[in-house]
C-alpha cells in the first residue's frame, strides 16, 4: 500500500487536460481522411481501394455530375485511399475528434465534379478533370506530335464507343498503326 | 518430413484413406467416419496433441459432402517434465472426415476428448451436422429463437444480409441451463452483461450459501457472423481489416493469423523485415492487453490505486502503438505478402525510449502489488484450473501456462520472426488467479525483450513481396498466432476469383470457456467476477445479477453496482436476506 503511494508521489499528476488542452498525436497518425476538392480528378481509384466502401464515386441521378462521396461513419482509417490517389487529393489527417451530435449526415462529405460527355454518343462517361489529367500525363510522356493529336480526339470517346469503333475498323480491314 | 511419424502411427490404429500436405508442418489425414473418435483420441492423448480448432465445412459443391476437420497441435502432453515432443517434430495433424448430406450425422468425439464439446455444438448450429453421442446438444452460437431449420453457414442457406424475424420476448424459448442435483441450492445468474468490461455473457452460478457448486453460461449474444460476411464476397485485401475487428483488444493477432492462413495456403514467404515488424506490433499489443488485464484484476478486487497506476503505464504502450502504426488500437498494416508500413530509424529510437519507461515502471508497480497482502489474499488459491482439466480441454494462453503447462504457440510452432528471437516461456504452477497474473507479468518483460531483439536483428529488406500470386481454389491452410489471450487459429479454404471459400476464425477465449465451469467450483460468488476476469475473456461486464433461492423460490435482482461493490469490499453479501 505504502509503496503505491510512493509511486504516486514520484510521478505526480499525469492526467492530461484534454479536452481543455489539445492532444498531440504522433507523427504519421492515421486520422480522418482529408479531401481536397480542387485536386480531385474523379478517377475513383480511392473508391476501388477502400475496403469498407466508405468512398463511392458515382454519377448522380440525372447523370449531370460525378459525385465523390465519403462517409466517415464507415471509414476504418486504413489509409488505402491515401496510398492510391494519384494527385494527393485525399490524405489522412491528424483529426480524431469525429463525433457528431444527432445529425449523422454531418459525417458525409461530397464533391461534385463536371462530367465529360462522349464526343461520339454524347453520354457522360468520366469527369472532365480526369480527361484533362490524362492529356497532361500524355503530353509529358514523350509521344510523337501525331500520336498526341490522335490522343486528343480519343480521350473524349467513351469506352463503349471506342470498342465499337475498333470493331468497325477491324471488320472494315483498316489497320491501326501505332507509332 | 515433419508429421510423417504421426501419420504412420495413426495408420496403424485406423484406416487412413488419404493423406494431403498443406504446409511443411501441416498434414491432413482423411479417415472413415466411424473411426473419427478413435483417431482424434489417439492423436490427442496417446501421441500428445492438443485440439487447436475444428472446422465444419460445406463441401457439397466440391465433393458432394460436408466435411469436418479436427486440427490437432502435436506438441506433447506436457503433464510432466519431458512429456513433450522434440522441437523439430512439432506440427499440426488434421483429421478429416466426410459426412453425407443425406444423413448429416457423425459420431461425437466429445465423450473421448472433452475439448471438442463447443466445436461440435457449433457444428450443429451453423451446418446442422448432428454429433451422435454428444452429451450436451444445446445451441451454442445462435440465439434461442433462431429458426429451427436455418443453418447459416450452409452455402445455400441464406444471404449474409438476411435477418430472420425475432420472436417477442415472451415467446422466446427458455435456454436450458445445466443445473446440479440437490436441494438448498441457490441460483445466481450473472449477466446478461459481464462485470469487468461491457460485453454480454450470461452466467448462472449454483450456490450453496456463498459457495459456488457449479456454473453454466450462455455466450455469443453478439455473434456477428463475420465468417459468413467474408465468404465468397471479400477479397484478401479486405479480410485483413475485417479480421482485425474480431476483437477490440487483440485484433492484430487475428489480422496476422487470417492473412498468414491465406499466405500459407499458397506457400508465400514474406520478407524478414515484414516478419519482424509483424512481431513487434503483436508484442506491443500484448503489452497493452496484459497491462489491461492485470489492472482490471486489481480493480475487481477493489484495489483502485494499483489499477490507476497500471493504466497509467498502459498509456505508454498505446502511445507506442500510435507511433509505430499510426493507430492506437487498429494497426491496419497487414496485407497479403507483407506489410504496408515500414519503421523509420527515428521511430525505432523513440520506441526504445518508451519501452524503457514501460519496463522500469511495470517493475515498480508490480513490486508494490506483490507487497500488498490484501491483494495477494484475493488472488491466491482462487479459481484454480486443475492440470488434468487443462489437459482435457485444451485451454490456451496464460490460462494454461498458469497451470504449469508449457504451451505457447510462439515456442511450439514458431511463426514469422520467432525462429530468430529468443525468449523464455512463462510458466507458473498453481493454476490460480495469482499464477495467471504472474504469467502475464513475466510476459510483459519477455515482450519488451522480444521487441528489442527484433529491432536489433531485423534486416534491411523490402517489407512486401511482389503481390503477383495466384490463389488456388480448394487449397486450405491453418495459421496460428499467440495472441495475448492465447493461440488464435485461423483456417482458410480458398475459393475462386481471389475470394475465400471458407474462413474459420477461432479466437483464443473460445478454447478457454469450456473449462471455466471447473474453475468456478468451490469459490465464493464474490470471486466469480475475478475468476472470469483472470481468464481475460474479451472483457464483459455483469450488468445485473438475479439471485434465486431454489427452496423458497425467492429471487432478487442485483444491479451491476451491487455485485461489483460486494466483489470489491466483501461487505453486505447479497445472499443475506435470501437465506
Ligand atoms: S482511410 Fe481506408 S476506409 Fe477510410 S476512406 Fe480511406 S480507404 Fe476508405
Ligand atoms: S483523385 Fe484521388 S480523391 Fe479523387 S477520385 Fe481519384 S483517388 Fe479519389
Amino acid at each position: 500500500m505504502m509503496k503505491l503511494l510512493d509511486i504516486s508521489k514520484k510521478y505526480g499528476e499525469i492526467t492530461h487536460k484534454y479536452p481543455f488542452e489539445p492532444y498531440k498525436v504522433a507523427e504519421n497518425f492515421r486520422g480522418k481522411p482529408a479531401y481536397i476538392y480542387d485536386l480531385c480528378i474523379g478517377c475513383a481509384a480511392c473508391g476501388v481501394a477502400c475496403p469498407s466502401n466508405a468512398i463511392t464515386v458515382q454519377l448522380n441521378e440525372n447523370k449531370s455530375k460525378l459525385i465523390w462521396e465519403f462517409d466517415c461513419g464507415r471509414c476504418i482509417f486504413c489509409g488505402r485511399c491515401d496510398e492510391v490517389c494519384p494527385t494527393g487529393a485525399i490524405k489522412l489527417s491528424e483529426e480524431f475528434e469525429l463525433a457528431v451530435k444527432f445529425d449523422k449526415s454531418a459525417m458525409i462529405q461530397r464533391g461534385e465534379l463536371e462530367v465529360q460527355c462522349c464526343s461520339e454518343c454524347g453520354k457522360p462517361f468520366s469527369a472532365k478533370r480526369l480527361v484533362k489529367y490524362s492529356l497532361e500525363c500524355l503530353s509529358k510522356a514523350n509521344l510523337g506530335e501525331k500520336r498526341l493529336e490522335e490522343a486528343k480526339s480519343y480521350v473524349n470517346v467513351c469506352p463503349t464507343c471506342k470498342k465499337t469503333a475498333t470493331v468497325a475498323n477491324f471488320t472494315a480491314g483498316k489497320e491501326m498503326v501505332i507509332e | 518430413m515433419k508429421c510423417d511419424k504421426f501419420i504412420e502411427a495413426l495408420g496403424q490404429r485406423v484406416k487412413i484413406l488419404e493423406v494431403t500436405r498443406q504446409y511443411e508442418d501441416q498434414v491432413t489425414a482423411l479417415v472413415e467416419l466411424n473411426d473419427l473418435p478413435e483417431a482424434v483420441r489417439f492423436l490427442y492423448y496417446d501421441m500428445g496433441g492438443y485440439l487447436s480448432t475444428m472446422i465444419p465445412n460445406d463441401e457439397r459443391s466440391i465433393n458432394k459432402h460436408y466435411a469436418l476437420y479436427y486440427a490437432l497441435s502435436m506438441e506433447g502432453g506436457k503433464m510432466f517434465e519431458g512429456d513433450e515432443i522434440a522441437q523439430d517434430e512439432k506440427c499440426f495433424v488434421t483429421v478429416k472426415v466426410l459426412i453425407s448430406p443425406e444423413s448429416l450425422v457423425f459420431p461425437s468425439v466429445t465423450p473421448l476428448v472433452p475439448a471438442c464439446v463447443w466445436y461440435e455444438r457449433e457444428a450443429y448450429d451453423m451446418f446442422g451436422l448432428i454429433a451422435e453421442g454428444l452429451p450436451d446438444k444445446r445451441r451454442l452460437v445462435l440465439s434461442d429463437d433462431w429458426p429451427d431449420n436455418l443453418f447459416p453457414l450452409r452455402k445455400d442457406a441464406m444471404d449474409y444480409r438476411y435477418r430472420p424475424d425475432m420472436k417477442e420476448h415472451y415467446m422466446e424459448p427458455e435456454y436450458d441451463f445445466l443445473r446440479p442435483e440437490g436441494s438448498g441450492m441457490i441460483d445466481v445468474p450473472l449477466g446478461p452483461l459481464h462485470i469487468t468490461a461491457d460485453e454480454p455473457g450470461h452466467f448462472r452460478l449454483y450456490c450453496d450459501g456463498d459457495t459456488i457448486i457449479d456454473a453454466d453460461y450462455r455466450l455469443f449474444y453478439q455473434h456477428r457472423g463475420m465468417e459468413k460476411l467474408a465468404e465468397n464476397r471479400m477479397n484478401y485485401d479486405q479480410m485483413g481489416y475485417l479480421a482485425e475487428r474480431v476483437c477490440g483488444i487483440c485484433g492484430y493477432a487475428h489480422a496476422i493469423a487470417c492473412i498468414e492462413a491465406a499466405e500459407k495456403a499458397i506457400n508465400l514467404e514474406i520478407p524478414a523485415r515484414a516478419q519482424a515488424i509483424r512481431i513487434v506490433c503483436s508484442e506491443i499489443e500484448r503489452l497493452h492487453s496484459h497491462l489491461l488485464n492485470i489492472g482490471l484484476a486489481c480493480e475487481v478486487t477493489g484495489n483502485y490505486n494499483a489499477f490507476m497506476h497500471i493504466f497509467r503505464i498502459r498509456e505508454y504502450s498505446m502511445k507506442l502503438a500510435e507511433l509505430v502504426t499510426g493507430g492506437r488500437k487498429t494497426y491496419g498494416n497487414v496485407v497479403m505478402g507483407g506489410l504496408r508500413r515500414d519503421m523509420t530509424g527515428h521511430e525505432i529510437k523513440e520506441s526504445l525510449r518508451i519501452l524503457h519507461i514501460i519496463e522500469t515502471q511495470v517493475e515498480e508497480v508490480w513490486d508494490a502489488v506483490m507487497d500488498d497482502q490484501r491483494q495477494m489474499k484475493r488472488w491466491k488459491g482462487v479459481g484454480i484450473l486443475d492440470k488434468q482439466v487443462a489437459r482435457d480441454f485444451s485451454p490456451v494462453g496464460p490460462n494454461i501456462r498458469g497451470s504449469g503447462i508449457k504451451r505457447d504457440t510462439r515456442y511450439d510452432h514458431p511463426y514469422d520472426f520467432f525462429k530468430q528471437v529468443k525468449f523464455d516461456v512463462a510458466v507458473v504452477e498453481g493454476g490460480d488467479v495469482f499464477a495467471r497474473e504472474m504469467v502475464r507479468y513475466m510476459e510483459l518483460k519477455s515482450s519488451v525483450s522480444i521487441i528489442r531483439q527484433c529491432f536489433e536483428l531485423m534486416p534491411q529488406t523490402a517489407i512486401i513481396v511482389d503481390p503477383k500470386f495466384h490463389v488456388k481454389p480448394e487449397n486450405y491452410s491453418l495459421a496460428y498466432v499467440e495472441a495475448p489471450r492465447g493461440e488464435n487459429v485461423h483456417w482458410i479454404m480458398q475459393g475462386s476469383a481471389q475470394k475465400v471459400y471458407r474462413w474459420r476464425c477461432r479466437a483464443a477465449t473460445y478454447n478457454n470457456w469450456p473449462s471455466l465451469r471447473f474453475q468456478f467450483r468451490g469459490n465464493t460468488i464474490a470471486d466469480a467476477a475475478l475468476i472470469v476476469c483472470s481468464l481475460d475473456p474479451c472483457y464483459s461486464c455483469t450488468e445485473r445479477v438475479t439471485v434465486v433461492d431454489v427452496r423458497s423460490k425467492k429471487s432478487k435482482i442485483l444491479t451491476h453496482n451491487d455485485l461489483k461493490a460486494f466483489s470489491q469490499t466483501l461487505k453486505n453479501s447479497p445472499m443475506k436476506d435470501l437465506k
